[in-house]
């Protein structure tokens, strides 16, 4: 009996403790002026001029707010995201760096709910806005929107004697990048025609895009011939293989701005990288862009893109701001902090295009840019897609390193994705 | 650590009654019991509970974003179903079938030969040692380096020796599992190394003077003095070695990613894909049974021998 007392005591206290901390206000008070400190995940923060530009603007109008980013290595930010939104995470913005984490995070419930929010925005402005929808919700908002072209380096070209490649067809791409495998930069390294990375959209997304296939069906016959192609220049010395770029976790960035390769497909995020690399002057590379080869000459031009986005963390401490910072990165100000920088934003206007200033000034860098091109999207969003991207990656590696014909390759790719997940 | 003192010795005490002798003999149990709690609180917070957590968690659909839903076999039926669980298994078996003949080899030569005076005895035996504790991530990409199937010095020097077609290592589905198998041998073998001369030195060395001097040569000395005198440092060995192997996930991870396409795809990374990067906890809870099992199975029987060797 004589124990009861102290126990009741600590109920008492403990019960009181809670009931204090159930009944405080909600800390999001309308205080506007209140020093806030917002949490966004972001990616190699000295390689992507981008983040720091749009936090620096933002902070400069909201002075009460500092901007702590989140910095993760880009090789690794879809599972570091992942496993932090796992863990519980309260990172309060997070960048979705392509559509197919968006979907999976969307998917999981880990993003807030934007639809309202995004019902405000003016959206007829923002390009590449449908991929977030997901039956009619949205989670994401996006501020950049890229597709791929063909970069190809004028030096390499004018010392072969060789026209810059003005609207090629693949056949023509695959003869100029065994033409221009000759020769080694000043440092010794062998040059080579074209690289293409190891990502799988190298190959598959740019088969989609202009064939009209689709990634998620579990029929990949589309995607032959361009593996042909891939795997002929490889064979052929014109493209550094697949084996060694893998093993070897080549940059792509150094591959062009040493000059060891004459042409590159990648996507328009890198021209903020190779302007940042010549102003800090790591590179002297003498870079142009054209469009990215077709497959038979005189049509339209079709390549695939992927924006990135802004979402807000489910879980997040500051989802006022937070929705403020995404208003802010994915209207005008933003996009225009983000055309002087050389990054294509989602927000087009007459103001921001005024301000990218970021293009070589040769005519054929400019064509590229503003002609009228399909811009497919890199891979279609579903519940399946994580899984079928986790498929073809691993056939793409196999076929690329040799392992497998392509034809087995593609086939067991369908039936893998029929038999598995579809 | 805790250190244990002596109990303090006890003077002769008259005969108890029963209801005494009880609580008496009660005092020194939970005397013991308040030594383990700390340690044992520890192991059941973190590991017991997470254990059990997670073999409930395998008959259940828990994603993180959703509530708990009771499943049954499905995960199982799933996982038996998914051709990428029965390439791990066999990729982890296949790991382990290398790994740990290799390394036990190659370890006890290693103890064999610097358990002696030599000049710089204390140099080559940290020099072995310095692999166990370097980065894993500096570790897998020299090997890589290493590995290169075009300017690599392995396929170089294999050239050099007259080997017209050289294995194209990480890039080769078929040379993939080898080249990860060598690189953590390399790495692991230090370490076994040391606790093989902790099991040497523990050997009397008049055994092995007396074998001399009745004439037994350097393989009868080993095959009868050294091999069954190591014979529990052996055991310890081989089931740290299973264990190890069995549950191996970094080397895999950061020197191929489980590729070319799925060659070295070992179980611990299915659990992780499926669980992380997928959000199906549930699966990943049941492959990690899987797993376990397996593990807990060769221990088992690595037991069950030692103590019929034990017997005879």
């Amino acid at each position: 009996m004589k124990r009861y007392p102290s126990a009741l005591a600590a109920i008492a206290a403990a019960s009181a403790v809670a009931l204090a901390g159930c009944s405080s206000p909600a800390s999001e008070t309308a205080d506007p002026s209140a020093p806030v400190t917002l949490t966004v995940s972001a990616w190699n923060l000295d390689k992507t001029p981008e983040f720091n530009a749009l936090f620096e603007a933002f902070e400069a109008a909201h002075p009460n707010v500092t901007i702590q980013p989140v910095e993760i290595l880009a090789d690794d930010y879809p599972e570091k995201v992942a496993t932090m939104l796992a863990g519980g995470d309260t990172t309060d913005v997070l960048t979705m760096k392509n559509v197919i984490d968006y979907a999976r995070y969307a998917n999981r419930g880990q993003l807030l709910d934007l639809t309202d929010f995004v019902a405000e925005l003016p959206t007829d402005k923002i390009a590449g806005l449908e991929p977030f929808d997901i039956d009619g919700k949205y989670a994401a908002v996006p501020y950049r929107q890229d597709f791929w072209v063909l970069y190809y380096n004028k030096a390499l070209f004018d010392a072969a004697g060789l026209p810059h490649p003005d609207h090629l067809t693949w056949a023509q791409y695959g003869e100029l990048a065994k033409k221009l495998t000759s020769g080694t930069t000043p440092d010794g390294q062998q040059v080579y025609g074209t690289y293409h990375h190891i990502w799988r959209s190298v190959v598959q997304a740019i088969a989609a895009a202009q064939t009209g296939g689709d990634q998620l069906s579990g029929d990949y016959g589309f995607m032959k011939d361009q593996y042909s192609l891939a795997l002929d220049l490889q064979n052929a010395g014109a493209a550094l293989d697949f084996g060694t770029a893998k093993t070897q976790k080549v940059n792509y960035r150094s591959m062009f701005e040493t000059g060891q390769t004459a042409m590159m497909p990648m996507g328009t995020w890198y021209i903020a990288g190779i302007k940042a690399a010549i102003e800090g002057g790591t590179s002297s590379v003498q870079w142009g862009m054209a469009p990215m080869p077709q497959i038979s000459a005189g049509g339209e031009t079709a390549t695939f893109g992927s924006p990135t986005a802004f979402a807000v963390n489910e879980n997040a401490k500051n989802v006022e701001m937070a929705k403020e910072f995404i208003r802010f990165a994915t209207g005008e100000e933003g996009a225009k902090v983000l055309a002087g920088i050389g990054v294509v934003p989602a927000y087009s206007s007459d103001a921001v295009t005024a301000a990218f200033t970021a293009l070589p000034g040769d005519e054929l860098s400019k064509t590229t840019f503003t002609e009228n091109k399909k811009v497919v999207l890199e891979m279609p969003v579903s519940e399946v897609t994580s899984d079928i991207d986790t498929i073809l990656n691993e056939e793409h590696e196999l076929i690329m390193a040799g392992q497998k014909s392509i034809d087995d390759g593609i086939r067991d790719a369908g039936e893998r994705v029929k038999n598995e997940v579809l | 650590m805790t250190v244990t003192t002596e109990p303090a010795l006890r003077t002769r005490r008259p005969p108890e009654p029963a209801a005494r002798t009880r609580r008496r003999s009660l005092r020194p149990t939970l005397v013991g019991w308040s030594f383990i709690l700390p340690n044992f609180l520890g192991f059941a917070l973190l590991t017991l509970v997470p254990m059990v957590f997670g073999l409930a968690l395998s008959f259940m659909d828990w994603s993180p974003w959703g509530d708990p839903e009771w499943v049954g076999f499905e995960n199982f039926e799933r996982m038996l179903r998914n051709s990428t669980f029965w390439i791990a298994l066999w990729n982890t078996t296949y790991y382990a079938a290398g790994h740990i003949p290799l390394t036990m080899a190659v370890s006890l030569g290693l103890a064999l030969l610097l358990n002696r005076t030599l000049a710089g005895l204390g140099f080559f035996r940290t020099a072995f040692f310095l692999p166990y504790v370097t980065s894993l991530v500096a570790v897998a990409v020299v090997w890589n380096m290493l590995f290169n199937p075009t300017s690599g010095p392995v396929n170089q020097f294999l050239q050099f020796a007259g080997v017209t077609d050289p294995p194209g290592w990480t890039s080769s589905t078929a040379w993939a599992m080898p080249a990860v198998i060598v690189a953590s041998v390399w790495r692991d073998m230090g370490y076994y190394m040391v606790l093989f001369l902790a099991g040497l030195q523990t050997i009397p060395t008049e055994l092995y003077e007396a074998a001399r001097v009745d004439g037994a040569n350097a393989w009868q000395r080993f095959r009868n003095i050294t091999l069954p005198g190591l014979r529990p440092t052996t055991f310890f060995v081989l089931i740290m070695c299973t264990v190890a192997s069995f549950k191996v996930f970094d080397l895999i991870v950061v020197m191929t990613d489980g590729g070319p396409g799925r060659a070295t795809k070992v179980l611990s990374q299915l659990i992780y894909e499926e669980g992380i990067r997928e959000g199906r906890f549930g699966l990943a809870s049941a492959i990690s049974l899987v797993l376990f099992l397996l593990v807990a199975g060769f221990t088992v029987i690595q037991f069950l021998l030692q103590r019929r060797q034990e017997d005879r």
